[in-house]
């Protein structure tokens, strides 16, 4: 292998796929405009489902069979108008009222919430009636205790608080890390498709190969010099799509939550160890990738036929990958074997701060491991005249 | 300074089944010489020369250019030719400028001899108006000027040209055949197929007719005369393929 001949063959492989349209809209506009407008979108959808189910509450109102004086006066203080009903459980669920109280007069009385929880309108209602009451049994037991001369401290024998001893950043980790490798590794595969499908069957279909082939260059310095550029289109979608998406939450505006979701992004560190963490985990699955798509592009006489041929592998690459965000997975060494499923584990543990370093060598040299074989592959197939000549 | 010997290549089509698309196919070409490969569509022309630039494997036989077999050594044959075929086409996104610095590169050219014979030939040729132009952009001509311009590059001591002229007009064509009629001047080794009766009596030296995968002479076109009592290659031509003669 000759080193000039491979970087010519790389140069002209980046010249050539930089000015194509095609593939600078799946390597730079999705990861850097339809992602962030998606999430917007998301993000802004949410909270004002959050708003609209609050001011539908308030204007629906409660339905209310209540006879204490007191407990009326509690449930005023929430601000929904009360209405009467006959019958509570089918108001409720014919939407006529955001939710229902009853008090069922006895010693004690009972009160009796209906909420419709399939519907969020209703649960917010419900959430409301269910504070202002029990707002209400504390005022009345300490009112209680006042007047027989209890000390108020008796309501308190201890007290209990729960800490989360999963940290900010583990729970930003786990709010967002999940689909942050699944989306990272979808759209590597994606990003490459273009780029790779072009230097494959698109040389082919537009007929500049055999010159090509023609040439001193080595079949071997070929493949090596078009899964080079291939690997960088696929490595600069990634790290594109994860600037872009680490910003994007960074910045996401999230309703009511906002702050405290803020405050959570703001605990995930973007130093430069973490970022080479995630760099030097995702170029193996770049060179993975891209000679993958190379070798099953490669039997494509054209355009159309290569892009039929790797749509499939895309669907494929979604299971592990998603599988990788779910939570629950301890990961093991055996575990780390598996391929993109490997990668986006990895991901998300190092985004949280928990990845071990055995897991992480073992997931780095599986994929490297995989990538030599997908790249000796596409090398036999590059080598095979009935691919390269089909007719 | 090219010698084919014996050299077969069969194919295995689904269709058809195994089949010889060259068979046992032999000749020599001197330095200097155009040797023109005659021969109707699915003759074996395209698979012959393909074969002698190293894109497809003999199955059997070989070929020898310039002391580099095909066999044992392909990447050194390719250093001595350039090919050149009617249905080739240039890299679209990129210029003249970039696909002949592409391909000097890939014969290893230094870069101060490759500037300087890119500039040799883009002022010989008349590219240099449109040498930083895209070439999907440019008009029949200039592609194929760029064309011969990326063939003849290296100076490589052997040329073999696919049928360079189909479907290119007058003009056009005549680039190509005084680029041709140039190279022969200069000492190269052409080897060039065609179906154009006409063209291959104006170029060639020898002629070799062949069909069905199978060589059926070679010769001079006084030569050629001679053994079939006709005169015009296209007479010659028909005979050699046992077709009936023009009314
Ligand atoms: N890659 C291939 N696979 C199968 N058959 C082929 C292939 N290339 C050429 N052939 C067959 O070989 C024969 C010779 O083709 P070719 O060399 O292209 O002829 P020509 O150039 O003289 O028109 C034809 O029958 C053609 O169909
Ligand atoms: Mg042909």
């Amino acid at each position: 292998m000759r080193f000039p001949i491979v970087q010519a063959i790389y140069k002209k492989e980046m010249l050539d796929l930089l000015r194509d349209r095609r593939t600078l809209i799946s390597m730079m506009i999705v990861p850097l405009v339809v992602f962030p407008v998606l999430f917007r979108v998301a993000t802004a959808l949410t909270s004002r489902i959050e708003e609209q189910s609050e001011t539908e509450a308030r204007t629906l109102g409660i339905a209310a069979r209540v006879t204490t004086p007191s407990l009326r006066a509690a449930l005023e203080k929430t601000g929904y108008p009360l209405f009467e009903r006959e019958d509570l459980p089918a108001s409720v669920e014919k939407k006529s009222v955001a939710a229902a109280v009853e008090e069922i007069p006895g010693n004690p009385p009972r009160i009796r919430i209906y909420v419709d929880n399939s519907n969020p309108t209703s649960s917010a209602a419900g959430d409301k009636i269910r504070t202002a009451i029990d707002e209400l049994r504390v005022e009345r037991i300490r009112q209680s205790l006042q007047n027989s001369g209890v000390p108020e401290n008796v309501l308190t024998p201890f007290t209990v608080t729960r800490t989360n001893v999963a940290g900010a950043r583990k729970m930003a980790g786990s709010a967002w890390g999940n689909i942050l490798g699944y989306v990272v590794l979808l759209l590597m595969f994606t990003g490459g498709m273009y780029p790779i499908i072009d230097m494959t069957a698109g040389e082919k279909e537009r007929k500049t190969l055999e010159a090509f082939l023609a040439s001193p260059a080595t079949r071997r310095e070929i493949v090596i010099g078009k899964t080079f550029a291939a690997m960088t289109a696929i490595f600069l979608t990634a790290m594109l799509t994860l600037g872009s998406m680490v910003y994007s939450l960074k910045n996401a505006r999230l309703g009511g939550k906002s702050q405290e979701f803020k405050q959570m992004m703001d605990t995930i560190p973007l130093d430069a160890g973490t970022i080479a963490m995630i760099a030097a985990l995702l170029i193996p699955v770049a060179i993975f990738a891209a000679a993958l798509m190379f070798t099953i592009a490669l039997f494509a006489r054209s355009f159309k036929e290569g892009q039929s041929y790797l749509t499939p592998l895309v669907f494929v690459v979604i299971i592990p990958a998603l599988m990788g965000g779910l939570p629950g997975f301890e990961l093991t060494p055996a575990l780390c074997l598996i391929p993109i499923f490997n990668a986006s584990m990895m991901i998300h543990s190092v985004l949280v701060g928990d990845a071990s370093m055995v897991n992480f060598g073992v997931t780095l040299a599986a994929n490297l491991v995989y990538a030599g074989i997908a790249a000796l592959i596409a090398t036999r197939m590059f080598e095979k005249e009935s691919v390269l000549f089909r007719t | 300074m090219i010698q084919v010997l014996e050299i077969s290549k069969t194919f295995h089509d689904s269709k058809r089944g195994t089949h010889a698309a060259v068979d046992r196919v032999s000749f020599e070409v001197q330095a200097g010489e155009v040797f023109g490969l005659l021969g109707p569509n699915g003759a074996g022309k395209t698979t012959t020369l393909r074969l002698l630039a190293t894109l497809l494997k003999p199955t059997s036989g070989t070929a020898v250019l310039n002391g580099c077999d095909v066999n044992t050594a392909p990447a050194q044959v390719r250093g001595q030719i350039g090919f050149l075929s009617g249905d080739m086409r240039l890299y679209a996104r990129l210029t003249p400028l970039e696909i002949l610095n592409f391909f000097g590169e890939l014969n290893g050219m230094e870069p101060q001899w490759r500037a300087k014979r890119i500039n040799q030939l883009m002022t010989l040729l008349g590219m240099h108006d449109f040498a930083g132009v895209r070439t999907d952009k440019l008009s029949t001509g200039m592609k194929q000027k760029t064309a011969i311009a990326r063939t003849m590059l290296h100076d490589p001591p052997i040329l073999i040209l696919d049928e360079p002229s189909s479907g290119l007009d007058v003009p056009t064509a005549r680039t190509i055949e005084s680029a041709i009629m140039d190279a022969k001047k200069s000492g190269k080794c052409i080897i060039y197929s065609t179906h154009v009766m006409e063209e291959a009596e104006y170029l060639c030296d020898r002629i070799g007719v062949i069909d069905n995968g199978r060589l059926k002479t070679t010769g001079t076109m006084q030569q050629l005369r001679e053994a079939t009592g006709k005169h015009r290659l296209r007479e010659i031509f028909l005979d050699l393929l046992g077709l009936p003669q023009d009314k």
